[in-house]
Formats: C-alpha cells, structure tokens, sequence
C-alpha cells in the first residue's frame, strides 16, 4: 500500500525511537529481532506513532550498542535476517508507518573489514580510508567526547605501528572522508537501504566527519561539502527521502546543516531538551525561551527534531557550567546516574515518577517547534538500571506485560540482552503496557490521546511560534499559527496552582476552545485573559472566531 | 495575617505573577534616582553570586517619587555587571515595584515590604537602603546567608563607620538598647538588614500599624521585637559605610523615628528588659564595629549655641521632664565656653533615662518631650566630637563602650525613674 503523499511529511512526523533488540523477542533467544518488531506494529499504529527510527541492527561486535559497525549491507544475525527487515518495513508501510534507519558515517568497528585490511599495511588499498598518523599530537584542539572512558583522540595500534584517529571510543576507528572512495563507498550505503525503501536517515555524528589541523574537527566546511553531496544524490535519486542529523551543538552551530534547504531535512535540537527539564525544575521558564530565543529561523522546507529522552545520557554538553551544576544536582545526586557530561536516565525516574510532570514534559514536546521523537518505553513510564554499565541502564526490555520476562521474550531470563526492570516502582509488574492498555487513565492511553489531539492540526508541526511574556514566569505561553490556525498553549512550569493574565487583545474577539475536552472558554476582548491552571497542568486551545 | 487591604490591586497582580520566592529583597525609595539604579544592579548581582538557584524577588515600595526611581528599579538589569563578572541567571529575576503613598513613610515602606514576604512566603528578606552607594554584592550574602542558611531570624550590619557619623547611635541608641536588652547591638537601627519570613510575619501581625507607626522607625521596632520575642540575632559586617551629612532640621525627625520608637518599646517591654544586668556579644560575621578617622569639618559653635539656646528656651519644659539636679547641672554647663564645655557620660545618661521615663508617663506630650531632647543631645554630641578629635579608632571605641557602661551602670536609675516619681 502507497504511503500518502503529504510532502513534506517529516514536518508531521511523530517519531519513535527504538532499538529492535530491545522491543520483541520472537524466536525465545532472549534478544529483541525483526520479526518481534513486525508483530508489535498494530501497538505502534494504536499509539499514533507514524515514523519508527530503528538504531543501528547492522552486523557488528556490539562494544557500543551497535554503534560499531562491522558491515553496512547487512542485519545482525541476532536481529533476524535482510529478508526479516525487508518483510518488517513492508508492514510499517502498510500501517502508513515510515521507518528511518540508523547510519554511522563517522566511523566504523575496528572489526570492520575495511579498518582490517587499512591497519594490515601501509600499501593496501584501504590505508587510506582511516586516518592514520605516526604520532598521537595532530588534531589537538579536538576535545575528547567520551571523557569518562578515553584518554585521547588517538589510539597507537600494535599491527600498523601507527595511531589511528577516533573521536568516539578507541574502538572505533573514523573514516577518512578527504578519501572520494569513502564517500563513494558510505553513499553506496545509503543507497542500497533506500532502494530497499527505507523512508530516511539519522545520520550519527555528522559534525566530526573531516579532520583539519589547527580546527576542533568540528562542523568545518569540508563537512558541510561531504553532506551536502550525500543530500544532493538523496533528493536526484530518492526524492521524498529524508535526513536527521545528530549533531549536538549550539543552535547557531546547527544552523548550518541545513544549508539553504540543501543540507539535513531536520536536525534534533540538542541544547532544548535539558532546558525543558530546567524549566521545569526551576519553576521558571526562562531557560526555555532564551534557548528558542537564541534559535536561529531555518529554511522553510527544515524541521527541528525535539525529543526528552534517547538511548543516550541526557546530554549536558550544551548548558553552561551553572547549568550544568544545576542539573546534576537536581536529577543526578547519585553520581552514577552521570556519565561523560550527561545523567543517564529515562524519564520517568528523571520525573521522579511524577504523573503530572511527566504529562506536562510531554505536552510540551508535542507542542513546541519541531518534530517529536518518543524514546520506547517511555510512553508507558519505563524505568532505568544504572546499576547496568554505560548507557545501557535505558537500554533494557520493552515490557509487555507482568508476565514471564515481562512479555518480551519467552526464553530463560538469564539468557536475555539485558535484564527486565525489576525493582518494585518501574518493574515490569508494575509498568507494563498490557495493564496500561486495560486502565483507561494510564500514561499509554494517555499519550495516544495527547498524539491523537496533535495530529489534529498542522500548526505544531509547520506552524509559527509567539511567545507571549506574562508576568508570571512559572507560565510558558505561546501561539502556534499556521495559516488561519491559532492554537495557545499554557503551561504550568510551578507545582502549584497558578493563576495568570494573558495579553490576549491581538486576538480579540475570539472564543477559546480547550482541545482535549472541546469546551469552550470565554471570549477574548480587551481586559487581560485570567486562566488559572492546577500544579503541573497545561491547555491547548484552538482560537476560533466564531 | 497580613491586612492586605493597604496593598493595591495592581501590586497583588505583580506579586501574584512573582509566586512563592526564597528570598526577597526590599528597596524602600523615594526620589532616590541618582543612586538606585547602581544599587539594584548590585543587589542582583549579589543574587546571581551568591543564591542563582534560589527564587528571588526584588520589591520597591516607593514613597510617591516624582523622578523616575520606581521605573528605574524595574528596568534595572545587569548586563554589564554581568557580563564582567561572568554571572549567569538560572531563573527569570523580578524586581516589582509599588506606590504605597503619595508622601514617604518608613513604616508603611517596611509594612510593605513585610507584606509581599507573607504573601510570597520568603524564608529570608533584606532590606536595603537606596541610598547605600558602597553596597557590594558580598553584602547580600553577609545580611541573608545567616537567615537562608543558619537559622537566625534578624541579621543586623556593622560597618566601618568615620567616628563622628551616628553620633544618635553611639551615643544613644546602641548604648542604651544594649544596657536595657543587655545584648550588645550595634546597629539596632540600621537601613540594612535581612530577617527570616517568620520574624516578618509575627512583626507584620503584631504591630498596630497606624499613621504614627507609619513615621515611626519600624525598622528599630523589628529589631527591638527580635528582642523582645527572643529571636535568633546576629550582625556581619559590611564594610564601609558612607558618610552621609545631614541637615540639622533632619534630628527630630531622625529622633521621633528612632528614640521614640525605643522609648515607645519600653512599656510593652518592661517585662524583658528590667530584669537584666549587663550586656552579652550576640554572633558576629566580621568585624564587630570600626572607625575610620578622617578629617571631618564640624561646627562646634553652632552646636554648643544651640545646646544653650534650647536650655534656655525650653526651662519650663525640662522642669516637668527633668530632675532639679540634672537640669541645674545642664544650666550650668549651658554657661561654659568652648573650651570648657563637658556634658559627661554620667549626666547625659541620666538625662536619657529622665526623659525615658518622662516619656513613659507622658508628663507632657511624646513628641514634645523627643523634640526637647534634640538640644540637649546636641550639646552631648559636642563632648563627643570633642572628647574623639585627636584620638585613635580605638580611643573612639573606649569612649563609646564606656559610655555603653555607664548605660549598663546606670540602669537602677532608669528604674528607680520608671517606678516612682521625678
């Protein structure tokens, strides 16, 4: 069944973000696989997701999550097989879900083939498709990214008797992008997955691709010229097609992967997310409308991808250090819930399980500027283990049910991934999606209706955004407009009730229609608009002239 | 509770957009627009410094200012200050500003102030003067990290004072507050100081505010209610205080405000105060007190012919307030020249504590009896400038701690005053 054509389509997406080992086990070997994904598609469909972004499924020896890729042509044995994937994304389709995959163009696994034959001698073919060097000095002024676990941006190794250059972890080794072959080689990729129809890429650590001396090797023209290649093939060759950058920089470093239209379709807006936890623990909207402030406009055809939570730390690199100071003492006092420069935790637990927090985050997420990503799990209030090394603490089984492992996977639980979430809050007894799907008032039902109620208007995804500055700063309210649609969002940032006057007279004349109940509010006319809103609570209303 | 009638309706609306604060900075003003600006930039960047995470208010109750101040201290914003020292703002700072009169009270400036620190449940206020030009930002932290963090309930400044400014507090208010609350309080009357949310309630709530009240100095009444409801007290030091010269028309209203409010308080607190002897140090930050020793023009003469004059024009009154004996001893140094003018310690407190109890029985009326004690602290402040002209900060500070023992010494008398006749 064709996909409806409603171009540009990203700009209405609601994402979902998982990683297939984690969701659905259907073969009993303990880790999630395609064919699992395929049968827990109708539950995607019910929530109202319409666009699943799958992490890395590539071949690989998973030392970071599958990150490390060892082979891009193919799935990883655990997950099933490229016939599984293929029957997987035919069913998506079919249930008017795209799929976005994950593509690591940064670097590969050192297990990698070609990092084997490169680091074999100095004379074979594929030397140069790393960057290699005979001391460890080059490149200085590039930070180190995984402070906790790396020492430097070089790693010596004993076959080639050379370093080799890798901005993540040692064992993975960065592509040489200076080499037309690798870029040849990386769009072969690209290819190959969207001809099996693949609706699109996150592209992972794009700002890194091309080293220069004398530079932090970060977002630099050279990389700019490498993807706006990749992006001129896409639209050539697979019009329709979209790319999501991860590049986790400033808003006016962002900026430029859009290009004029010509770069990235969307980019995740990195510096917003800690701020919408700021704001809400400050009680004080300001971190969230300086960060959108600073926010530069971008081409029209362009989209930000918003997002709470990932299958990474809650990333602090944007935030200075006062902020910085800020958040870990409010969301990670137990300092292994900090990893590099983030606090790795889901949100539920970040939200200390607060109903009302957690409804209120999300509003705002599907409210504000941009496109929606929902990290699985999160939908239902999953928990954390940061007793579990690295990120994979967010990692664990999606839970089902309270049954056996959880709903997730029929086989003996000490063969499984990763283990369940078992601790009396977050448990899968306790947080599960078959119990959540039985109480009307669960977080799942509910965020099917938050989504629901989204989808009823263009203005969230395409439309402008006025911030109105009501005197009381515990309030964050703004306007979505597209066209002749206006939609007013309040929010209640405080954990008390809040009483507020909005400047409502550019509106005036206009009856306030709540949108998750239709009720109508009073008019709006020339005296400041009274709302009062409850702890945590937050309206959406459609202005209609009526 | 707090009346909050006396509040505007556009003032509630501010404070209700404010919500729930930790902390409350009150800036009293009244055509205060040559300085106030500075000063609430400083009072921010003392907030950024020294409490960024804490949720804070600045609130300028204004006494009717027709030069801007109000606006002023709204719009104040510390971009360069900022910038200089590398402050960040976590939070949204609000300053808010309300007209509580057409004419300045101190009182109902304070009142105000209480009231926006009940409504907005402060934990910890300060009050700071517009007029405090050497304010640093370390201030906010001296006055308001004892009450946010430590527990105490009314943190006072000490300052380095020049010798001859506050002669009123050195020479009367401290030595006196002390000896009769025995605690040893330099600065029971200060523009400066910072409280605890349940001292500004319990004061808000008990004191009868009314017109009088309103011009009286509330703000030695919050102290001497500290006192009396035995909070927690304490002082830190702020440094350098400017001196500032005042008009000699500027004494009564100074005295009405500040002894007539200490004089007030002895009747309701008679029960507190006249069982104690001798005086003990309350907690300190920082120096206790010091005097920094410039030269200062004073005019001597006009401050002795003053003294004489009022001992003489205002005979009929001192006979119903004084002593024979004291009053024959002023009229006798009334008559000496310059050089050999004394008014001792020993009969100035005695005067102090005749007029303390003239005042209790009202023996003519309150303010008469505030206005007849101007000249004769002008001739007491005259021995002082005199007895300190050539002496060292620490010869300043004997004198004054031995005029603070004379107090102590003396207090049966006050006493014996207050329990019988003249």
């Amino acid at each position: 069944m064709p996909l409806k054509s409603d171009e540009p389509w990203y700009k209405h997406a609601i994402i979902y973000q998982v990683h297939v080992r984690t969701f659905y086990d259907s073969n009993g070997d303990g880790i999630g696989d395609f064919p699992g994904l395929d049968e827990k598609l109708d539950y995607l469909s019910d929530l109202g997701i319409n666009t699943i972004w799958l992490m890395p499924f590539f071949p690989s020896p998973l030392r970071d999550d599958g990150y490390d890729i060892s082979d891009y042509y193919s799935v990883h044995s655990s997950y099933g097989t490229l016939e599984d994937f293929k029957k997987f994304l035919v069913s998506a389709h079919e249930r008017q879900i795209r799929v976005i995959i994950e593509m690591v163009l940064n670097h590969t696994s050192d297990q990698h083939p070609w990092f084997q034959q490169s680091r074999s001698s100095q004379e074979n073919p594929r030397r140069d498709w790393y960057v290699w060097s005979n001391s460890d000095t080059g490149y200085s002024e590039a930070r180190i990214i995984f402070l906790d676990s790396e020492m430097s941006n070089w790693a010596w190794d004993p076959v080639s008797k050379s370093y080799y250059w890798h901005r993540f972890f040692s064992h993975q080794p960065d592509l040489n992008y200076d080499n037309p072959a690798v870029r040849e080689e990386m769009w072969n990729v690209m290819k190959f997955w969207l001809e099996l129809g693949v609706d699109g890429f996150r592209l992972d650590a794009v700002p890194y691709l091309v080293e220069r001396e004398g530079t932090n090797c970060e977002n630099l023209p050279e990389t700019h010229a490498i993807l706006k290649e990749l992006r001129h093939k896409l639209d050539e060759q697979f019009p329709g097609k979209m790319l999501l950058a991860e590049a986790n920089q400033w808003p006016a470093d962002l900026r430029p992967y859009f290009g004029d239209g010509d770069e990235f379709h969307m980019a995740f807006h990195f510096p917003l997310m800690p701020r919408m936890f700021m704001g809400v623990k400050l009680e004080d909207r300001k971190p969230i409308t300086e960060i959108l402030r600073q926010t530069p406009e971008i081409p029209a055809s362009c989209q930000w991808c918003v997002f709470l939570r990932n299958h990474d730390e809650l990333t602090l690199e944007m935030v200075n250090e006062v902020e910085r100071d800020y958040m870990n003492d409010s969301y990670a006092q137990d300092k292994a819930m900090r990893l590099n420069l983030g606090i790795r935790r889901r949100l539920a637990p970040l939200l200390d399980n607060d109903r009302r927090r957690i409804e209120l985050m999300n509003g705002m997420l599907m409210s504000l500027p941009g496109t929606p990503s929902i990290y699985y799990g999160d939908e239902i209030g999953m928990g954390d283990n940061i007793n579990l090394g690295d990120r994979n603490g967010v990692r664990t089984p999606m839970q089902w049910s309270g049954g056996w492992n959880g709903g997730f996977s029929v086989a003996e639980p000490e063969k499984l991934y990763a283990p369940l979430i078992q601790d009396a809050v977050y448990g899968f007894p306790a947080v599960n999606v078959l119990s959540q799907k039985r109480t009307q008032h669960s977080l799942l039902n509910w965020m099917g209706r938050l989504i629901a109620v989204r989808k009823t208007t263009g203005a969230f995804g395409s439309g402008s955004i006025e911030f109105l500055y009501p005197g009381n700063q515990r309030i964050l309210a703004y306007v979505r407009q597209l066209g002749e649609e206006q939609i007013l969002v309040v929010n209640n940032l405080s954990n008390a009730a809040q009483a507020v006057e909005l400047d409502l007279r550019r509106y005036k004349g206009n009856i306030l229609i709540e949108m998750f109940g239709q009720n109508i509010f009073p008019r709006v006319g020339e005296l400041p608009y009274l709302l009062t809103l409850g702890p945590y609570q937050f309206y959406w209303f459609r202005l209609r002239k009526i | 509770m707090a009346q909050e009638s006396f509040l505007t309706d556009d003032f509630l609306g501010q404070l209700i957009s404010v919500g729930e604060v930790d902390i409350l900075v009150g800036v009293p003003t009244h055509n205060n627009a040559k300085t106030v600006g500075p000063i609430v930039e400083t009072i921010q960047a003392g907030i950024l410094r020294f409490f960024p995470r804490e949720r804070t208010a600045i609130i300028n109750a204004d006494g009717g200012s027709r030069d801007g101040t109000p606006q002023l201290v709204v719009s104040a914003a510390i971009g360069d200050a900022q910038s200089r020292s590398k402050l960040y703002a976590l939070r949204t700072l609000r300053s808010i500003s309300t007209e509580y009169a057409s004419s300045p009270a101190g009182g109902t400036a304070l009142r105000t102030i209480l009231a926006a620190a009940e409504l907005l449940r402060a934990k910890a206020c300060a009050v700071i003067s517009p007029e405090s030009t050497t304010i640093t930002a370390d201030w906010l932290a001296a006055l308001l990290r004892p009450v946010y963090a430590d527990q105490f309930d009314l943190v006072l400044p000490t300052y380095r004072r020049h010798r001859f400014d506050g002669i009123l507090l050195t020479n009367l208010l401290y030595p006196m507050t002390r000896a009769l609350y025995g605690l040893k309080i330099r600065e029971p009357y200060a523009l400066e100081f910072a409280f605890s949310g349940r001292l500004g309630s319990q004061f808000l709530a008990q004191n009868a505010w009314n017109e009088e009240t309103a011009r009286a100095g509330s703000e030695i009444q919050l102290t001497l209610a500290a006192i009396a409801g035995g909070y927690r007290i304490g002082q830190s030091f702020l440094g350098t205080k400017q001196h500032v010269e005042r008009r000699s028309a500027d004494l009564v209203p100074a005295m009405r405000q500040t002894v007539g409010a200490l004089f007030s308080s002895l009747e309701p607190n008679f029960s507190v105060w006249s069982g104690k002897t001798g005086s003990q140090p309350i907690p300190t930050t920082g120096a206790e007190q010091e005097f920094s020793l410039e030269p200062l023009r004073v005019n001597r003469k006009r401050l002795r012919e003053m003294f004489s004059t009022g001992v003489a024009e205002l005979a009929a009154v001192f006979q119903s307030i004084l002593s024979a004996s004291t009053l024959a001893e002023l009229q006798g140094i009334a008559g000496l020249d310059e050089a050999n003018f004394s008014y001792s310690g020993e009969l100035w407190v005695k005067t102090v504590y005749e007029f303390a109890a003239a005042y209790q029985k009202s023996v003519i009326s309150r303010d008469h009896i505030i206005q007849a004690l101007a000249p004769l602290f002008r001739g007491r402040a005259l021995t002082f400038l005199m007895e300190n002209r050539s002496g060292s900060a620490a010869n300043v500070e004997n004198n004054v701690e031995a005029l603070c023992l004379e107090f102590e010494r003396m207090k049966p008398y006050l006493l014996e005053k207050w329990n019988g006749g003249k």
